[in-house]
């Protein structure tokens, strides 16, 4: 494990003070990431919503080298009408990646990221040494409707589980979600797709599945079928926590992520003292 | 309008008892314990044969007042003696307890008594954090995340991990699953906005105690009020009202038994400074309103008088709570002595039941 890093900014309401931004080129697309903290790489895809640095991510710095990257075609970065889908997406930010230098990796994926993340596991398995799959949306329940508007349009309640304890932050930039929308929409995928669910069969990596207990933009019901797919999964439900997990609850969050990223499938094992006066 | 026995496991002691909260291990009689645990059997054949729909028990410790320090045991003995009757468990105080370690007994006990269990969760009144040495300010978001805890461990088909506030668990997977599906009959336990809140997000019943109509109502009401926010209505079924009773041959005579019974102290009370601590740490609601938690007083019989007017109060609780079933709690004014006790549960199973099951 490398030094621990010194987080600059531990302000829940400006998360992600200490991280730097870099670009690296992939696939003839300009990329942004931030990156912060020393040790084993962590690679983070976000979700439909685009890079928003949350106080998980200064947390998560403490103990890795955090590469949080901007997809093409999401926030700042130009319309991206060339990815035709998940898979394409997942082959362009493996191969940022490795522009990086980086060779093996943590994985962590977000939601609709959380999507991209396994499409690249399935594509680079000996690149990947773990996946962190965050209120993932490749497995949705089979009525789902997309939704109409943005991501930034879904109610707060559905987002978090105490929304009165989160500013809404600046208006969205209508325009972003005008470039991303299109992007997004032909991403998705279905809501069950079973050419993703038969490759997960054979993934192998260690992943964790985590889903906030009221989650109100994909049911945490959904959480069950990854481990029936996936033959090295893990779920956990992270009380209290809706959607946006690692905003809601980010030592929760961080605590069994870091766990499991240490020691896999022996995070079970508990390590929790208990001897109150020796 | 169903019907519950409450059943505390009556201990009559053979000698005075300490006047105080805890009660000494040492001033236990074994053979009067003995009598308790047999009257408790007695009891229930009593109210099966009557015809009460259920029998219940509840959790209560360091006394003889309510010998059920681990109502689950006392449940499944109580279903071994019995055939038909439901065994409600009103409830495991959740704030206290492992949630899963919970989950696990009452779905072991739906599977010994098949489709009889039924559940009640609650945080426990406000003595009872002494028991275990639980910090009263903690108690009700406890009771809130290890009942989320119990319902998501009967009902998860794959083994989990919990990352809660107060409880975490790597590996949740609880064998045997319950019987009953999606899970036993479960209710929330209280009057407070939040137990309100709580049933009815998660579809449960709701159960109320003790207070007069008038104020338990509001709770009832505010929990109907919630359900339909949640697209939902419950059925009176959903509602079960615990009571004090006291019945007798005539309303004279139940009136003078009562006037006898309100002289008395309370059994157990808690040492002065115990009890104002525990006044200013605890918080308690009806639907909001604040109340003073009741911490060791002596609670309101709510039905009292002869088989007329007990009729006639059930069905003013029927309209009034919306309480489709009733958990009673019969009174016993003659200490030393439970033939009264017995007396009452038969007159009440020949003279009331027959004339409130339409309700």
């Amino acid at each position: 494990m490398g030094k621990p890093t010194v987080v600059q900014s531990e302000d829940r309401s400006t998360p992600g003070g200490a991280f730097s931004e870099g670009y690296v080129e992939a696939d003839g697309f300009r990329i942004r990431y931030m990156e912060a903290g020393h040790g084993p790489p962590l690679v983070h895809l976000h979700g439909a919503r685009g890079l928003r640095l949350t106080p998980t991510h200064d947390l998560l710095s403490r103990q890795f080298r955090v590469v949080a990257f901007e997809m093409p075609g999401f926030g700042q970065s130009p319309e991206n009408r060339r990815t035709r889908n998940m898979a394409d997406l997942a082959s362009t930010m493996a191969q940022a990646v490795n522009n990086l230098g980086i060779d093996t990796f943590n994985l962590m994926g977000t939601s609709f990221g959380a999507r991209t993340a396994l499409w690249l596991a399935l594509q680079q398995p000996e690149s990947v040494l773990a996946l962190v799959l965050e209120a993932p949306a490749a497995i949705r329940p089979e009525n789902a409707q997309p939704p109409s508007g943005s991501p930034d349009e879904i109610p707060s309640q559905r987002l978090y589980a105490h929304p009165e304890r989160f500013s809404s932050g600046p208006a969205p930039d209508p325009a972003i979600w005008a470039k991303t929308g299109p992007l997004v929409m032909r991403l998705r995928g279905p809501n069950r797709d079973a050419d993703l669910e038969h490759r997960l069969r054979n993934l192998t990596t260690p992943t964790l599945v985590l889903f906030g207990t009221v989650d109100g933009v994909i049911p945490p019901e959904m959480g069950h079928l990854y481990k029936e797919v996936m033959p090295n999964c893990h779920l956990v439900f992270v009380y209290d926590a809706g959607h946006a997990i690692s905003t809601e609850r980010p030592e929760a969050f961080t605590e069994v992520v870091v766990d499991f990223l240490e020691r896999h499938e022996a995070f079970i094992i508990s390590r929790t003292e208990t001897v109150i006066h020796p | 309008m169903k019907v519950s026995y409450f059943e505390t496991a009556r201990y009559l002691a053979p000698r005075n008892l300490p006047r105080e909260w805890p009660v000494p291990p040492e001033a236990y009689d074994r053979e009067a314990g003995a009598q308790a645990y047999q009257g408790m059997i007695n009891r229930l054949r009593c109210a099966e044969e009557l015809g009460f729909d259920w029998v219940s028990v509840s959790e209560h410790h360091y006394s003889p007042q309510r010998l059920t320090p681990a109502p689950i045991v006392a449940a499944s003995h109580l279903a071994a003696y019995s055939q038909t009757i439901k065994i409600a468990v009103l409830g495991p105080i959740v704030s206290q307890r492992n949630p899963v370690q919970v989950a696990e007994d009452l779905a072991m006990l739906d599977n010994l008594a098949p489709g009889r269990l039924v559940v009640g969760l609650l945080r426990g009144i406000t003595g009872e954090y002494l028991t275990y040495g639980l910090n009263p300010a903690e108690a009700r978001e406890r009771t809130t995340e290890g009942m989320e805890l119990v319902l998501k461990a009967w009902t998860e088909p794959q083994p989990f991990g919990w990352q809660g506030r107060h409880f975490q668990f790597r590996t949740v997977s609880v064998w045997p699953r319950p019987l009953q599906q999606p899970h036993p009959p479960t209710y929330a336990l209280g009057t407070s906005r939040e137990s309100c809140e709580f049933a009815a997000r998660h579809h449960l019943g709701l159960g109320v105690s003790y207070a007069p109509f008038e104020v338990i109502s509001k709770a009832t009401r505010y929990y109907r009020e919630q359900c339909a926010r949640y697209d939902w209505q419950p059925t009176p079924g959903q509602i079960i009202y615990r009571a004090n009773i006291l019945l007798a041959e005539t309303d004279q005579e139940a009136e003078e038994l009562l006037q006898k019974q309100r002289s008395g102290q309370p059994p157990f009370p808690l040492r002065a400074g115990v009890r104002d601590a525990l006044l200013t740490l605890d918080s308690r609601n009806v639907a909001g309103e604040a109340r003073v938690p009741n911490v060791g007083g002596i609670l309101p019989t709510n039905f009292c008088g002869g088989p007329d007017t007990v009729v006639d109060q059930i069905k003013r609780c029927r309209t009034e709570v919306g309480a489709g079933v009733i958990d009673l709690m019969f009174q016993n004014p003659s200490a030393g002595n439970l033939s009264f006790l017995t007396r009452s549960l038969e007159l009440f199973g020949k003279k009331v039941l027959p004339r409130i099951r339409g309700l």
